[in-house]
């Protein structure tokens, strides 16, 4: 199963990896981050996810930290 | 399988302060991931310059120095020069702002082309002096807003932007010249390509490399981050082309 790993604390939310994902799968959450907006968070109930690791090229911050495929 | 994670030459728990969605931090993350893959981190000594390009140091795991604004093309020549003296040669490589390459610092960084210095320069052009509140650049395009050009630039008053690569290109000891930009993951994976073949060229000692990175501003264009993305795709490669201007690496 891949999937992802993203620090909420590095998150500006600039949502640039919400446009990249091929499944929509990172979705704005509930937590307020730095900028005083919501971060995203990595959701994948179908477990869609194939490791394609484009949000993580796009991410200006380094906020997912990991990308595992299987 | 872990297929991505954070290159080894990022300093560990560093957090980047740029503003949210600047292509800066996609720069320095490109630019750590081409140290690690060509195993240069311990011989690596990077010179930032003033502007937002000056965080590098906080970032970056190798050795850095400030040099004073415009002249980090100088400074590292002079570094460049010394190591090679003591028969320990470094790679040394300058990360400047557009207004610190191409306006205060225009005649180091094109004589450090003139005299061919194997070193590296990569400009982050984001078209306006980002860390000091968006005022006109050298490489503003023409009719743009900033705080001192509130009417839009004029060639009347202001006269043209800069066409840092191509200018750059024109220099006898360049041998590397290129323009990349940072809006779409093609694009980012053409500017790593692009960027590793710059610091080889310095690696097989061939001679003076440069880069020029289109990098969107959101907090002084006043635009999204995803509506800096599309400025750039639509309307600054237009102006700046992105291509390879000279490449006599394979002579």
């Amino acid at each position: 199963m891949s999937y992802i790993k993203i620090d909420k604390d590095k998150c500006k939310s600039c949502y640039l990896c919400m446009d990249v994902c091929p499944y929509k799968l990172i979705k704005k959450s509930n937590n307020i981050g730095t900028t005083g907006e919501y971060t995203v968070e990595f959701s994948d109930s179908e477990k869609k996810c194939i490791g394609c690791a484009q949000c993580a090229i796009v991410c200006p911050e380094i906020a997912i930290i990991e990308v595992n495929r299987e | 399988m872990q297929v991505y994670s954070i290159p080894k030459s990022i300093k560990k728990d560093s957090k980047f302060t740029f503003c949210k969605g600047c292509d800066h931090g996609v720069a320095i993350k490109l630019i750590a991931e081409i140290i690690d893959e060509l195993n240069l981190k311990d011989d690596t000594i990077a010179v930032s310059s003033s502007g937002c390009s000056v965080l590098l140091y906080n970032f970056l795991d190798v050795d850095c120095l400030e040099a004073p604004h415009g002249r980090a093309c100088a400074v590292a020549t002079g570094i460049k020069r010394a190591h090679k003296a003591r028969k320990d040669d470094k790679f040394v490589f300058t990360y400047q702002g557009d207004g610190d390459f191409a306006s205060i610092g225009l005649g180091e960084s094109m004589h450090s082309a003139l005299r061919g210095e194997n070193i590296t320069a990569i400009c982050i052009n984001n078209t306006n002096y980002g860390m000091t509140g968006g005022q006109m650049g050298p490489t503003s395009t023409m009719g743009q807003y900033t705080t001192t050009s509130p009417l839009g630039r004029n060639k009347e008053y202001h006269g043209f932007p800069i066409k840092t690569a191509e200018q750059i290109a024109l220099c006898d000891g360049t041998q590397f010249s290129a323009r990349v930009a940072l809006y779409d993951i093609k694009n980012i994976l053409r500017a790593k390509k692009i960027i590793k073949k710059a610091f080889e060229c310095q690696k097989n000692n061939k001679g003076f490399s440069f880069v020029e990175i289109l990098s969107s501003c959101p907090t002084n264009w006043k635009l999204s981050p995803q509506d800096s993305h599309t400025k750039i795709k639509d309307e600054l490669t237009k102006i700046y082309p992105l291509d390879i201007f000279k490449d006599t690496t394979n002579d």
